[in-house]
């Protein structure tokens, strides 16, 4: 980590073509590789996702690779210490880009049941940290809501929404 | 028992006062006033009579700071309390960690809480703190971290090990044991030695229990340990019932017993699968979990959450159980019964798994005592502790059920004696549900705001992984004064350096996930 | 168009054809496995796996390979570059010449070499060079461990696996691969007394291609992911399309040496060598969902003790039975 901060994308590729933009985030949207990151209980919620009755793979999402530089995705699920924050962003550092984040339940939005007056050892919501790209609130939020969080990220890369929102079927 | 261990301590060690104390009110039978000078004897005198540490706290009452030490024994109950004062400017206290090893952890915690200094402690480094906490967290007035106490602190840097070389296990695992870091000083293949780093998840549980009411922090227990949250949530709440010398109605024991063995089944399901994922065969991790899919429909129809349930309050539950949770309960006991020749067929009998488990990570009895090892880590060695048979809670006195134990203390032992006690668990469930009365499933006039009688009280129940014991102090206000938990991974834990030397990396994992560790429980 | 092919000659050209349909066929086989082999493991695991992403989730692997392209080229800090760079591309390369012999159907080899069996075997040790090259170069003590597992093992499984073969050679008298087939047309080897060669063949390939239960070096819960640990984007895939060629490899060989190539009534020749390829293929990828993974000791301990005294015996009673 550097000296106050860390490295985010900012410089554009010089040559944009409209259409292979388009295309390469159809693509990236489709086979969104997550990291195996489990902190606290919301990681028992993001196993449920990938297991047989939520299946995650339904996306291509399911391969969850350990090595953080064959990942996408980072899902923070649980209680972000002051302890543990130094490793958080150097596996966030390690990914290469183009890569996203979903913080998970709230104790990863911002700070969750645990913040006190006289807390100590608590990082009040991960965003203080890295970049957030979609919140999920719960405590532990259910598995269809993290699949629903994909769906909400896939509309962030892509433009459009996979499913037809409920809301306009009544 | 305990008679026999009042005359003995009378008889052995002179100069000492035993006070025999009401167990049914405070929880422990006997309690010894010490001084610095005679601990270490009393200690010592406790351990010729295998009696394990089941706890080491401290309490911070502001003129003096009070070492509390909980001695039990894993043939009869025989709760013995030692307490120690020690002055509250520059705290010092003599170690005890070469006689009981597991207080090698626990003085490292109060070192670092509290500020007091064990003199001839070895390693006095940081447990669960780091560099950028200043003061001593639980103290009730600021004191902060002298120069020389945090030199000591930070004294451990496991670059400089110039024979080998070191890695790191974790905190990131591509498992499920949570943010553990184990780092390990390898020769090759092999392990010299291995030292678990904690506090990774360390979310001030104790820390919060002084600043919320009673009520406020029932979530708390079940975050705790997120696979077994009711068995967390009973502690807690027998052990305030048990203060406040509240009733709870017939037919609350007996869901209490019934929801929280149906956690219990949850709990190892879950290990089952995580244990065979992590050698290496990943495919029973996914029909464990559709088996526990269905116990949290069940569980989700009368508490309202699929993971950390809070669903007991005191003086009974949170609202009844009707037949629709009789009915599906009584389909999943059918249901599972079914599943387990399966589980055999695939796991059990294979040859690649048997060569993998069978006589590795071999824990003998003989220790079991130094360490405080409890729950299926000490029943594989072959000694049959199980709280719920020696201090029975909920309804468990009233339903005849068996201990299974292994013969040889390795990780095969720890499997088979998992899946005995899902077995056994769903004995239990039948026939509590055949017994269930009905009636209240709430005591009257429990006070919306409670305020305990002044006192403390220390309580023990059965977790999936082991004895939980809660130890808590009240000064008659509506927050406690302090609140310690006594976790079972915690003690099960430090047995895994002793275990891993001298073995292959791919054996210790295997052993490091036969203990069936949650970390935000050890963290707390 | 004459002309040239008289000037270069037809040789040349059938074989710079045949080069060419062995590339398409690699590639389009590689992305294939990856959706067969995630399509298996669904199954067995009761789910669905890929299904939104085109008809049946069919065109899953190509939107995989093209967000890999797209990727940040990363090199981290400190490796060595040359053996980090080279790593990937070295692996590829023996997988892309061993199908150059393999007989598809009667005339359907690029190229008949006399001593095709060899060639394969020599190519398919390079790979155990590119791995050690991926450990070394990528300056992270998991990669090390992991890679010196696997050259370990690589070392150790090699020689049943071609004393596996040897009794097929012996019984044909050539090293040739389309030879092998043809004798088979009075009866496929794994029948006629190669049955335990066939095992001991298969166990020793699936150890040669780091497939569970042998998959030590890229044991996810002990190295995090072992050699590969360091690479991203495409230097990644081409591993993971390495690794999926050799399982077909080791299944084409498998078939033209014990179950009879292209052999079989009815259908033409290609349809059954795909057919009986692919059939290996899949209970290469059952055995990867149902075994939990081998310890590294008793892997070696496995092939030293057990696999090559049974492979020489073997060979001893095939060269006694053809005396006789």
């Amino acid at each position: 980590m550097g000296k106050g901060g860390f490295y985010l994308e900012t410089k554009n590729p010089i040559i944009k073509f409209a259409i292979a933009e388009k295309f390469l985030n159809l693509a990236r949207a489709n086979s969104i590789w997550p990291m195996t990151f489990g902190l606290a209980c919301c990681a028992i919620e993001m196993m449920s996702a990938a297991m047989a009755r939520f299946d995650i793979a339904r996306f291509g999402a399911e391969v969850f690779r350990p090595s953080p530089r064959q990942a996408d995705l980072m899902i923070i699920n649980g209680t972000v210490t002051k302890k543990m924050a130094p490793t958080v962003v150097t596996l966030f550092e390690q990914m290469p880009s183009p890569k996203w984040v979903i913080a998970m339940g709230n104790c990863a939005i911002s700070g969750g049941p645990f913040v006190f007056e006289g807390q100590y050892n608590l990082i009040e919501g991960v965003d203080k940290i890295l970049p957030v790209d979609v919140y999920v609130p719960g405590c532990p939020p259910r598995p269809e809501a993290l699949l629903e969080a994909l769906m909400k990220l896939e509309e962030k890369i892509t433009g459009t929404r996979r499913f037809p929102v409920p809301e306009k079927q009544w | 028992m305990v008679k026999k261990t009042s005359d003995d301590i009378k008889n052995t060690l002179k100069g000492v006062d035993v006070v025999e104390i009401s167990y049914t009110e405070r929880g422990y039978h006997l309690a010894i006033e010490a001084q610095k000078e005679n601990i270490v004897s009393i200690v010592e005198f406790f351990d010729k009579k295998s009696f394990y540490l089941a706890d080491l706290c401290c309490v911070d009452y502001v003129d003096y700071l009070e070492l509390v030490y909980f001695f039990n024994n894993h043939k009869e109950p025989c709760r013995v309390k030692v307490t120690l004062k020690v002055e509250p400017d520059k705290p010092s206290a003599p170690t005890i960690s070469h006689i009981y090893t597991i207080a090698h952890w626990y003085e490292r915690e109060i070192h670092e809480f509290f500020g007091v200094y064990f003199e001839g402690h070895p390693h006095l480094v940081y447990l669960f703190l780091h560099d950028a906490i200043d003061i001593y967290p639980l103290r009730k007035k600021q004191v902060s971290v002298t120069e020389d106490d945090k030199k000591l602190l930070s004294s451990f840097k496991p670059e400089e090990f110039e024979d080998g070389f070191f890695i790191n296990l974790g905190p990131q695992h591509p498992s499920t044991h949570g943010v553990l870091r184990v780092v390990v000083k390898m020769d090759g293949e092999y392990i010299v030695s291995a030292e678990p780093v904690l506090g990774y998840l360390h979310r001030m549980h104790e820390k919060m229990a002084e600043n919320r009411s009673y009520v406020q922090f029932l979530p708390n227990p079940p975050r705790m340990d997120y696979l077994g949250a009711l068995n967390f949530n009973l502690g807690h709440v027998t052990t305030i019932e048990k203060l406040c010398n509240i009733e709870v109605p017939e037919r609350a024991q007996y869901i209490r017993t019934i929801t929280a063995e149906l956690n219990r089944i949850s709990s190892h399901l879950l290990w089952v699968g995580a244990f065979v994922a992590d050698l290496g065969g990943l495919t029973p991790f996914l029909y464990t979990f559709q088996d526990r899919e269905h116990i949290l429909d069940i569980l989700e129809g009368i508490t309202g959450s699929r993971l950390t349930y809070c669903y007991f309050r005191f003086g009974g539950l949170y609202n009844d159980v009707d037949d629709a949770f009789i009915d599906a309960t009584k389909q999943f006991i059918k249901h599972l019964r079914g599943r387990f020749g399966m589980y055999e067929k695939l796991v059990t009998k294979n040859v690649i798994f048997i060569n993998r488990v069978k006589g590795i990570g071999v824990l003998e009895p003989g220790i079991t005592t130094k360490y405080g090892c409890s729950g299926p880590v000490i029943r594989s060695t072959g000694i049959p502790f199980d709280i719920r048979k020696v201090e029975p809670y909920a309804a468990y006195d009233k339903i005849d059920f068996e201990i299974p134990v292994g013969a040889t203390g390795d990780n095969m032992d720890r499997y088979m004696i998992r899946i005995r006690e899902m077995e056994i668990s769903l004995n239990i469930i039948e026939k509590a549900i055949e017994k269930l009365p009905s009636g209240p499933f709430k005591a009257e006039k429990v006070p919306k705001k409670l305020k305990p009688p002044k006192g403390d009280v220390y309580h023990a129940v059965e977790s999936p992984r082991g004895e939980l014991g809660v130890y808590i102090v009240s000064d008659e206000s509506d927050t406690p004064y302090r609140m310690k938990w006594r976790v079972p991974s915690y003690s099960n834990l430090m047995t895994f350096p002793y275990l891993a030397e001298g073995e292959l990396i791919s054996d210790a994992i295997a052993t490091l996930g036969s203990y069936d560790l949650v970390i935000p429980e050890i963290d707390r | 168009m004459n002309d040239i092919i008289q000037i270069i000659g037809q040789e040349t050209v059938k074989v710079i054809i045949g080069l060419i349909g062995v590339l398409i066929l690699v590639v389009v086989n590689a992305l294939m496995l990856t959706w067969l082999e995630r399509k298996v493991s669904a199954h067995i695991q009761r789910r669905i796996g890929p299904k939104e992403v085109g008809p049946y989730g069919l065109l899953q692997p190509i939107v995989d390979g093209i967000k890999l392209l797209g990727k940040e080229i990363l090199t981290p800090a400190n490796v060595d570059r040359p053996l980090y760079y080279l790593a990937p591309v070295l692996i590829f390369i023996p997988v892309l010449v061993s199908f150059v012999v393999i007989p598809f159907d009667t005339c359907l080899q690029v190229k008949d070499i006399n001593v095709g069996i060899l060639v394969i075997l020599a190519f398919s040790s390079l790979s155990v060079l590119s791995i050690l090259l991926a450990g070394w170069g990528s300056n992270n003590k998991y990669s090390l461990i992991g890679s010196l597992r696997s050259v370990a093992q690589n070392i150790a499984y090699e020689i049943p696996l071609l004393l596996s073969i040897l009794p097929v050679i012996f019984m044909t008298n050539s090293l040739s691969l389309k030879d092998i087939v043809e004798v088979q047309r009075e009866g496929w080897f794994i029948w006629k007394w190669q049955f335990f060669a066939f095992l001991i063949y298969f166990i020793a390939g699936l150890a040669e291609t780091n497939r569970t239960p042998f998959d030590l070096p890229e044991a996810e819960s002990e190295l995090v992911a072992g050699y590969i640990t360091e690479y991203s984007g495409m230097r990644f895939a081409l591993f993971f399309l390495a690794e999926y060629t050799s399982i077909m490899i080791i299944s084409a060989v498998a078939t033209v040496f014990f179950l009879g190539g292209y052999l079989g009534p009815i259908l033409p020749g290609f349809v059954w060598f795909f057919i009986k390829t692919y059939f290996l293929v899949f209970v290469i990828m059952w055995f990867r969902w149902t075994f939990p993974r081998v310890r590294f000791d008793q892997l070696l301990n496995f092939s030293w003790k057990i696999l090559i005294p049974a492979a020489f015996i073997n060979l001893l009673v095939t060269g006694g039975l053809l005396k006789l």
